[in-house]
């Protein structure tokens, strides 16, 4: 029996030292001391459903059986745990399981020269599924063991041994027949043992012969006494005992195997063996997991739950602790039985042992929210910061309205390097973008950039940001900083499928971005050594107080703003730069929270905000965006196509009268009776005195109602932009 | 004893297959058997077939995290939703069958300024079009789930969350076979291991199906199938705006009972709820990639694991029982598609994503209304194929990839 498992005598594992004092109350329905029935669990030292079979014998472990107190345990986690680790591992071949079979293959292998790596849940690596990857998985005592191999998985799991299903299965002094002889070798006093079916290696006892019909208690309730046996008469016989050793026969524990089907995986030893089907179960509890006695198998196939998977379903039985090591054979004799054909176990999914999701969560760590590299200056500064569009950005700098008034009545700045940015490059620069965008680009003159939407085959908005032409074949693109990931593999996905002879890179990281911003902008660079920046909608290269940029002429704010890429290492230079020449003009930085209201007040949708996945430029009120006399580019016949159908809803202006404050983004906004919309963007605009709102409305009757309510309040539907429409300030 | 084993439900199936059908529905999972049992129950037709591949419920039916809700983010996604929650709160007293229909409240965390508009839009529009979401604050949530761990592990605080009291959960399988023995006791044949393997047309309609149990005439036929509608669909030459991506799931053993409401978080990307077995029911977003697969991947339950754990700290000690996968037929608007296809005779019900579940008694109650008259229910006419043709479609930024 030891050589079975390697020819050598390990520890007490936790259950045989409880077994070794006969008053503990652990057992409880036959115990196997191979991981596979549910009868050892315990909650040891705050873990619930611990095979105390399987770990260790540690001296002061706090050890709860399960059957005890016949509770479910707490939902809770209590005290603190070191962090579990997570080891990968790369390696030629995997062997699960060193048992002979498992040992010799392993051997094999490793004589040709490959990286073996052994895992065996009687070293304590219990394997708890193999994924496609392929990726084996193990839960040992030191933490998690993610094994990668190159080449084979070979499990070698071996069989588990088939439970008893008759009344009595559920008392103490049950046994295995492999149980039996480890616990007879390792010491454990087992009195007067009855050996069921093949008798246990290495030990003297009775065999009792016959039918298996039932277990009787001893003077003490909970524990055997006896086994009642039938012989080929129908005589009853009743064997006296302290103990029973049950050798039902063997079922492959075979659920890693079936679970890897597809992959690189072979089976070796015992795990191949054709799975016995014992008799069909006539009396007794079935599964001991979920309680479902034979009984209950009757009355749910009396009802027309003749699948296994609905047997399962309609009964829990497998559903438990040991996902039907013990039940399945049984369930399958039943269903037999009853006529139909054997059916094929469950499936096997993970996890084929059980481990805690604080160890399955090993080796995950938070997604990381990237800083730009003015991270520090914003906190120096005061900064609260938020995460937004994928980055930690200032939302606001400690007064919200000063950084407001700064860009509308003096000079701000505020850190925009969370813009996508990617520069497009080669002869086929050109006809990939004027097939990317709805607008021409050819007509853009080298120094010129403009503002543009990115639609997808629908027709619908992906994103926006910029196109700046720097020569015939070289042009920046801006993408908005959340969607900027998605915007690249578009860009890449496009000029792969059209062959594109054109160079792109990514410079989000690479290039910091800072945005000057206000009436006094200009003045501001001119100090820091730009007296003759860009002209509106234009750009160009210059040493902005000694830090090389090219400086982009557009806005978002609605006053004279200058973007100011330069390299990255720059950015905290330059940014300190600003504010101490910007000093007596009042300078302050501006965070997100004012760069929304200044936004809104020019009626700027934000991509992701004010829009949907389902938003045509028509909805958007921003048909300028598109050129349909451009022969062709990206959303183009959807375009057409929908331009013919009547438009449903429409994203608008909204402002309330003077005195109300802005409803929240959410808001639902009514037409009469009718829920006419919902509010994206909202504000209180201090500039005009009056709370400002932009949001989906619904057409009636081919109107967009212009007298609509907002929180019980009356709102009127407005032109946008709110500040400014002309654009006059922007020019500068 | 256990409480768990179903004592009631009794399933008469049908002798042999008939040669003709009024109706044939192909699919036998709960948006299948849900509408037999509404073309029955209430519109006196039960010459209906149900045909299933495998055994009925096997598919997402029998793999969802069976969460009942109506917090949905657009006016017609609200309305047809809360009709299947009012549906699915006296399906125990209709059917006489014990569904372990709990209610139980559910929370949708927000963790960003982004997360608090959308869970404060979603109040708003739950609010004007007949379900009951009310956005709470911090302090709030810690009264409604006192295990939450409000600074989300020091790395995603709570801000707030959109708190829908009509959450709930009952037991997926039983709900299946609960209309499955309505059905089939007005005489609603259900036929498992039957496959369709093509439709018959004539003269540009569709008038039977080809089965692995041999031909059957129809006089319409639904597909009621996830997961593979498109191939169904490819049978008449139909293309549908669908795309299958696998949903993954798993579940702790058994814990007493301690954790009461529904907790969503659309941040982290995952829910968990308790079980009326006492397991911790766990879910996440669908899989990026589109595919048919039912693997089970290990990143999924490590980062899961990770991050449901910042939240919901008192997970990390759960012994972590199973997992699996199904499969979710997106539309590209994340809506369901029901109705007519342009196809004459045949239907679909459709872009069941990652709710098909709540959808079930309303989804079917409409469906069998739309075979029984002809006419399309308001309440489901927005979610018309044609809609992808008309520019009516409807995306719910709110339940995009979410269950």
């Amino acid at each position: 029996m030891m050589a079975e498992f390697g020819g050598q005598m390990a520890a007490d594992s936790l259950l045989t030292h409880l077994l070794r004092d006969p008053n503990v109350p652990i057992g409880g329905g036959c115990l196997c001391l191979a991981g596979d029935c549910p009868h050892c669990l315990a909650t040891v030292d705050g873990v619930s459903y611990v095979r105390t079979c399987q770990v260790a014998f540690r001296e002061g472990a706090a050890v709860i059986p399960h059957a005890a107190n016949g509770q479910l345990p707490p939902l809770e986690s209590r005290g603190e745990r070191p962090r579990v680790s997570a080891r990968t591992t790369h390696c030629d071949i995997v062997v699960i399981g060193q048992g002979p079979a498992g040992r010799a293959a392993a051997a094999e292998a490793r004589a040709t020269g490959a990286h073996v790596v052994t895992l065996d849940a009687r070293d304590g690596q219990e394997v708890i599924g193999i994924y496609p990857g392929p990726l084996v998985v193990a839960r040992a005592e030191d933490g998690m063991r993610h094994v990668y191999p190159r080449g084979e998985i070979v499990v070698a799991t071996g069989a588990s041994e088939i439970q008893p299903a008759v009344s009595g299965n559920q008392l103490r002094g049950l046994v295995t027949a492999r149980a039996a002889a480890e616990l007879a070798a390792a010491g454990v006093p087992l009195g007067r043992v009855v050996a069921v079916g093949t008798p246990p290696d290495g030990i003297v006892c009775e065999r009792a012969s016959g039918t298996l019909l039932r277990f009787e208690p001893s003077s003490d309730p909970a524990r055997v006494g006896a086994v009642v046996m039938r012989d080929a008469d129908g005589a009853e016989t009743r064997w006296s005992c302290e103990t029973v050793s049950l050798g039902l026969g063997l079922t492959p524990r075979d659920a890693l195997l079936r679970m890897a089907r597809g992959m690189n995986v072979r089976g070796v030893g015992d795990v191949l063996v054709p799975a016995h089907v014992p008799p069909c179960p006539v009396d007794g509890t079935v599964c001991p997991c979920a309680g479902v006695t034979v009984a209950d198998l009757a009355s749910v196939h009396a009802r027309g739950f003749h699948e296994l998977e609905l047997v399962k379903r309609a009964t829990l039985a497998g559903t438990g602790p040991c996902q039907g090591a013990t039940c399945v054979p049984h369930i399958r004799a039943f269903l037999a039985a009853q006529g139909a054909a054997l059916q094929p176990p469950f499936t096997a999914r993970p996890v084929t042992r059980q481990l805690t999701i604080g160890e399955v969560a090993a080796g995950a760590h938070p997604a990381a929210t990237p800083r730009t590299t003015l991270h520090e200056e914003h906190l120096g500064l005061g900064a609260t910061m938020e995460r937004l569009g994928g980055w930690w950005r200032p939302w606001h700098y400690g007064n919200v309205e000063a950084e407001y008034a700064a860009v509308r009545h003096g000079v701000s700045i505020c850190d925009v390097s969370t813009l996508g940015k990617m520069q497009v490059s080669g002869p086929g620069a050109l006809a990939l973008l004027e097939h990317l965008y709805p607008v021409p680009i050819a007509t853009l003159a080298p120094g010129r950039a403009r503002y543009v939407f990115m639609l997808d085959e629908r027709g619908y908005v992906i994103d926006d940001g910029m196109v700046a032409r720097e020569s015939e074949t070289r042009f920046t693109l801006t993408f908005t900083s959340g969607g900027a990931t998605f915007a690249e593999m578009w860009v890449r996905d496009w000029a792969e499928s059209l062959d594109a002879d054109v160079r792109l890179m990514n410079q989000t990281f690479s290039l910091g971005a800072i945005n000057v911003t206000g009436p006094q902008a200009a003045t501001l660079l001119a100090r820091a050594g730009v007296p003759a920046p860009p002209a509106f909608l234009r750009h160009g290269q210059a040493d902005v107080a000694g830090v090389p940029c090219r400086i982009y002429r557009l806005s978002f704010t609605g006053e004279v703003s200058f973007e100011l890429h330069h390299a990255a290492a720059d950015s905290v230079k330059l940014w300190r730069a600003l504010l101490l020449l910007g000093q007596d003009l009042g300078i302050r930085p501006h965070g997100l929270e004012a760069l929304l209201k200044l936004r809104l007040e020019k009626g700027h949708l934000i991509v992701g905000q004010d829009t949907d996945f389902d938003s045509s430029l028509r909805r958007l009120g921003c048909e300028w965006g598109v050129r349909l006399d451009k022969p062709a580019f990206i959303g183009r016949q959807a375009v057409l196509r929908t331009n013919r159908l009547p438009l449903d809803r429409q994203l608008c202006g909204f402002e309330m009268a003077v005195g109300f404050q802005a409803p929240a983004e959410g808001a639902t906004i009514w037409d009469g009776e009718d829920l006419a919309g919902v509010v994206t963007s909202t504000t209180w605009s201090p500039t005009l005195g009056k709370s400002i709102m932009l949001g989906w409305l619904r057409l009636k009757d081919g109107q967009l109602p212009t007298e609509v309510t907002i929180n019980g309040r009356s709102a009127r539907r407005v032109a946008t932009p709110f500040y400014d429409p002309e654009g006059r300030r922007a020019r500068g | 004893m256990n409480e768990f084993v179903e004592r009631a439900i009794d399933l008469r199936w049908p002798a042999a297959i008939k040669p003709a059908y009024d109706v044939v529905i192909i699919g036998g999972g709960g948006h299948g058997l849900a509408t037999a049992y509404y073309l029955a129950t209430r519109h006196g037709i039960t010459n209906v077939a149900v045909l299933e591949r495998s055994y009925i419920g096997g598919g997402n039916s029998g793999r969802n995290t069976t969460i009942i809700r109506a917090n949905y983010g657009i006016p017609e996604a609200v309305r047809f939703y809360q009709r299947s929650v009012d549906l699915y709160a006296h399906l125990e007293q209709e059917t006489d069958r014990a569904l372990m229909h709990k209610t139980k409240g559910l929370l949708w965390i927000a963790h960003s300024e982004a997360g608090i508009r959308q869970e404060r839009a979603r109040a708003a529009v739950n609010t004007a079009c007949g379900a009951t979401t009310e956005y709470v604050d911090p302090a709030a949530i810690g009264e409604i789930c006192p295990q939450i761990d409000l600074t989300g592990g020091g790395v995603w605080p709570v801000y707030g969350a959109s708190y829908h009291p009509a959450g709930s959960t009952a037991r997926h399988d039983r709900v299946v076979w609960a209309y499955a023995e309505g059905a089939m006791r007005l005489g609603v044949d259900v036929f498992q291991r039957t496959g369709v393997i093509g439709l018959r047309m004539e003269r540009g309609r569709v008038t039977g199906v080809e089965t692995s149990q041999g031909p059957i005439a129809a006089g319409v036929v639904l597909s009621a199938v996830g997961g593979h509608v498109t191939t169904i669909a490819s049978m008449v030459g139909l293309r549908l705006p669908i795309r299958t991506h696998p949903l993954q799931a798993f579940v702790t053993n058994r814990y007493a009972q301690a954790f009461h409401p529904i907790v969503a978080s659309s941040g982290l990307g995952g829910y968990a709820s308790q079980t009326a077995k006492g397991e911790m029911l766990i879910g996440a977003e669908i899989d990026r990639a589109p595919s048919y697969a039912y693997d089970s991947g290990y990143p999924f339950l490590q980062h899961c694991a990770f991050r449901m754990m910042t939240l919901l700290p008192f997970l990390r000690d759960l012994r972590v029982l199973r997992q699996w996968t199904g499969v979710c037929d997106m539309s590209t608007d994340y809506s369901p598609v029901m109705g007519l296809t342009g196809v004459d005779g045949f239907l679909v019900t459709t872009g069941w994503g990652t709710w098909g579940f709540k959808a079930i008694p309303a989804g079917g109650e409409q469906l069998a209304a739309l075979i029984a008259t002809g006419r399309t229910p308001d309440l489901i006419a927005p979610f018309s194929l044609d809609r992808f043709a008309r520019d009516r479609t409807m995306a719910d930024r709110g339940s995009a990839g979410t269950h």
